[in-house]
């Protein structure tokens, strides 16, 4: 047996890899083309948000949440206010609840179709990639329309939101509606259904059987490809969507037969973009008019949280699966005691690289695509910068100066003086 | 199951404190948080284990309280139900004596978490079947826990300040 | 024959096919980025990457043996040699008795001396593509060898100067036999070496070995600067190669002597048809190919070869040879 193992190759795949978007290692031990052993290393995107988050009060932890991912945005500003509002027991407004899942929709629309192109991309199908990320840009459209930016649009505030819809986002948010059922939903299907490449690649690769995604808790559209029916909207009976309508979709409902491959779970990406589409219609409709924020300046918000004592946890269902924040406060402090967050990637790795033991190597970026990464999210935790022995530090001046040198070399008559602009925080550091 | 029958069978067996926490959202949401002492902690999970089989793990919550390090567990029973069954169970350890029994054999998922929290915040679970390191590189220092707030926390001088406005002092960097 | 003729002829051959296959590969790249709703390069990017790669430096890997640099500079001198034998609209310099299996054996040393290169770069990821190489290398000469032999066959039996060599086909076409057997064997063979050329090109559901850069960078992951520019000329003139065999089997009728010209004139007016025709079939197997389909998995492309591609080559070469039956009986 001891001669079999000189023919096992490790190969590393990541961190930097042209089949993942976002830094990764996976070490892949093979034998030939079979993989025998796939181990996880995770890390590379480490921000120590955590640490500062510890640092900072309420507000700024809200803006700071937001920037851990740049696709599920939204769904951390969400989140991190529902854990805070359920901790102090403020109590939203109807209005905001539904501006709140009109955006959660949009942005569920707009990650799904970036995610149905990866997985074309993944098996060489370039042609799908840019058609669906054509089909994206109707969507951040809209959301730039609405929230002012494509991405980070920071719609959240605890206790409501910050931006109203008013009369002629509701047209353009039925028009986009419109346009997606008709024309862009036909051809997705057509392709994520029927086509024989999509078909021949994507069928019985990456297979998470059922036990194992229960065991392994994984999360959104890859547990619900295996079979396992939980979405949190649901479970949570989370602000207005039981009133909207909100059930898990899993593939039977596509095309009857659950195996948990990626080919299923794609499909369930398909099923939940009709969702979508329905439920902002339907939210649309159901949107009664009264006030956006429970208190009308920002300011009080803090005065508030300052008296608040407890802890709170709140969930939500971003497009990658469960996303858990928790949040503890003391009386008297102008922040967080301790926040903590766990996006669904985290165990959904780890189901996946338990599920690719025994696959083949052709089908490692297809699996990893499909539970649709977002390492961003993952590896947020405490800070972790040494010393790497530089010892001249250039603060934000230094670099301005330099930058302004440059510049008035290629043209003198310009007359810059490098400063920064905006004023700091008026307290210093909070501890 | 509603909380409070879930509740009352945690009773029956353990003595521990617990309260059910509902928030204000259009449809309440109620939550049940359970504190127990880090003797009976195993024997808890595994009660809850058998109530229901298929009991999803979301996270462990390690935190630095002072004088003694806690950590909280959150699960999700009955996952087909409409509200399902939200539950936070929370220990804790003294500094002196940083370990906790690992419940990898009861949740096989956990494993990730407890390495997360084994090199974040330094308690030691007994019995992990995988103690390397998860998110910190291999050449980080060992002793230093860097969520901790006490000595073995992260030390001033690792900390690189590229000019933020909050610690710049007048002229340019620390 | 004249050396010097036959050298200087070679060298503007080369220089020729270099430049019109880099320039459809500029063509073939905007026309799938139409075809995808995207503006795509300019047509003339292909130049501006090969003078781009040709002037960097080329990094070694320490763990490379020493045919990983020769490895580019004998594909380049076998894809020239290949050049002495393909057909340009009349017929091919150096032809002589037999020699299209001299054109079969140089084509698939391409392949071979690439897994060669691979195999010596050192890099885990380019074993595994060169494993994947040697698998489609083997899987698709052998129904395009049975089906051309066939053809070749077939046409000998009408007379020719030179029996199997590419002066055949410029002297009998395939399509002039005209009995409905011939038709339906002939057409049934055009499909099989449509499917061969674009898995020799290897786009569409045959990029497995090279760009399955998805996963491991194939037999190119250690190469740059000038000995990546040598292979991406070689493969350029492997492409216009190889789709000269299939226009001159299938389409090889020229217009020089139906426009009445004669001598120099006519033998630059075939070159430029034979190129347009060139070019037509490439858009069919290469470019709308690549836009319409993704890759396939590497036991799925061996299949597809074994099970369905040699099947319908036997096929095609019996019932030519039904009818070469009847023609004797």
């Amino acid at each position: 047996m001891n001669e079999r193992l000189e023919y096992w190759v490790k190969i590393p795949v990541g961190p930097i890899h042209p089949a993942l978007e976002e830094p990764e290692k996976f070490i892949i031990t093979l034998d030939g083309e079979r993989i025998i052993n796939v181990d996880v290393k995770l890390g590379y995107n480490l921000r120590g948000i955590e640490w500062i988050a510890m640092r900072r009060n309420w507000i700024q932890v809200l803006y700071l949440v937001e920037r851990i991912c740049g696709i599920c945005s939204f769904s951390h500003n969400h989140t991190y206010s529902r854990a805070v509002e359920e901790m102090a027991g403020i109590e939203v407004p109807e209005r905001a609840e539904y501006i709140r899942a009109i955006f959660g929709e949009l942005e569920r629309v707009h990650s799904h179709l970036l995610n149905l192109g990866v997985a074309g991309h993944a098996i060489g199908y370039d042609t799908v990639l840019h058609l669906t990320w054509l089909a994206r840009e109707r969507v951040m459209d809209i959301l730039e329309a609405m929230g002012g930016n494509r991405v980070n649009y920071a719609i959240n505030m605890i206790g409501g939101v910050r931006r109203d819809l008013e009369e002629k986002h509701r047209r353009m948010l039925l028009d986009m509606v419109k346009y997606y059922r008709e024309e862009v939903m036909p051809k997705i299907e057509e392709i994520f259904l029927y086509d024989p490449t999509i078909e021949a690649r994507l069928r019985d690769a990456g297979v998470i059987p059922k036990r194992i995604a229960i065991e392994y808790s994984a999360q959104g559209p890859t547990a619900r490809g295996s079979g396992v029916k939980k979405d949190v909207r649901y479970n949570e009976k989370l602000g207005v969507y039981p009133d909207l309508g909100v059930k898990p979709i899993t593939p039977k409902e596509f095309t009857g037969v659950i195996k948990g491959d990626v080919f299923d779970r794609m499909v369930v990406r398909v099923g939940e973009l009709w969702q979508s589409l329905d439920i902002i219609e339907h939210a649309l409709d159901q949107m009664p008019e009264g006030k956006i924020k429970a208190f009308a300046k920002d300011n009080m918000v803090i005065f508030k949280l300052k008296k608040a004592e407890g802890e709170g946890i709140g969930r939500y269902e971003a497009p990658r699966g469960e996303l858990l924040h928790y949040v503890r406060a003391e009386k008297g402090r102008d922040g967080p005691a301790k926040w903590k967050a766990r996006e669904p990637t985290f165990p959904n790795l780890f189901a996946v690289a338990r599920a690719l033991v025994g696959e083949q190597v052709a089908d490692i970026p297809v699996a990893i695509a499909s539970i649709d990464p977002c390492l961003s999210c993952t590896d947020r935790v405490a800070i972790v910068d040494a010393e790497t022995g530089k010892k001249k530090i250039l603060t934000e001046e230094d670099l301005l100066r330099e930058s302004y040198k440059k510049t008035k070399e290629i043209n003198p008559k310009l007359k810059i003086k490098p400063e920064r602009i905006g004023v700091g925080c008026m307290r210093g550091g909070v501890l | 199951m509603t909380p409070e029958e879930f509740l009352e069978r945690i009773k029956e067996k353990f003595d521990v404190e617990a309260h059910i926490s509902e928030n204000k959202m259009p449809h309440p949401r109620r939550r049940v948080w359970i504190t127990v002492g880090k003797d009976e902690f195993k024997e808890l999970m595994r009660l809850i284990k058998e109530i229901d089989q298929r009991a999803q793990f979301s996270i462990i919550i390690g935190e630095d309280r002072g004088d003694y390090l806690s950590a909280e567990y959150h699960l999700e029973l009955f996952y087909e139900q409409e509200p399902s069954l939200s539950i936070i169970v929370s220990t804790s350890c003294s500094k002196e004596d940083p370990t906790l029994p690992t419940i990898t054999d009861i949740f096989p998922s956990s494993l990730p978490y407890e390495r997360e929290i084994q090199e974040f915040l330094g308690i030691f679970f007994e019995g992990i079947p995988d103690p390397r390191r998860l998110f910190l590189p291999d050449d980080f220092p060992d002793g230093i826990y860097p969520l901790r707030l006490d000595e073995k926390g992260i030390k001033p001088e690792m900390i690189k300040n590229a000019g933020h406005p909050y610690n710049l002092k007048k002229g340019g960097a620390q | 024959m004249n050396l010097l003729y036959a050298t200087l002829s070679l060298i503007l051959a080369y220089f020729y096919v270099s430049i019109a296959s880099l320039l459809w590969e500029g063509i073939d790249r905007k026309l799938v980025a139409r075809m995808q709703r995207r503006v795509g390069p300019p047509l003339l990017q292909p130049f501006y990457d090969f003078l781009k790669l040709a002037s960097k430096e080329s990094i070694i890997p320490r763990n490379a043996g020493k045919l990983f640099e020769l490895a580019p500079v004998f594909v380049l001198a076998v894809s020239i040699a290949l050049l002495a034998y393909t057909p340009f609209g009349f017929t091919p310099l150096f032809s002589t008795k037999g020699d299209v299996i001299v054109f079969i054996y140089l084509l698939t040393l391409i392949g071979f001396i690439r897994v060669l290169g691979a195999i010596n770069s050192g890099s885990p990821y380019a074993q595994i593509g060169a494993q994947r190489e040697m698998v489609i290398l083997v899987s698709r000469e052998v129904p395009m060898m049975l089906g051309l032999f066939a053809i070749l066959w077939r046409l000998s039996k009408l007379g020719v100067s030179k029996p199997f060599s590419m002066a055949t086909f410029y002297e009998h076409n395939i399509w002039e036999i005209g009995t409905p057997l011939s038709f339906i064997g002939t057409t049934i063979l055009l499909l099989v070496f449509l499917a061969w050329l674009a898995s020799e090109i290897e786009v569409g559901y045959f990029n497995i070995p090279e760009a399955e850069e998805e996963i491991a960078e194939g037999p190119m992951a250690e190469y740059s600067g000038r000995h990546l520019a040598l292979f991406k000329l070689s493969n350029s003139l492997k492409e216009f190669i190889s789709a000269s065999l299939v226009v001159a089997i299938f389409f090889p009728w020229g217009i020089g002597s139906v426009l009445g010209l004669t001598g120099v004139a006519a033998l630059i007016v075939d070159v430029i048809f034979h190129t347009l025709k060139v070019f037509a079939v490439l858009f069919i197997s290469m470019s709308v190919f690549r836009a319409i389909t993704g890759r396939l998995r590497i036991t799925q492309a061996a299949q597809a070869f074994w099970l369905r591609t040699l099947p319908a080559a036997i096929l095609g070469a019996l019932l030519l040879a039904i009818d070469i039956l009847e023609v004797i009986a």
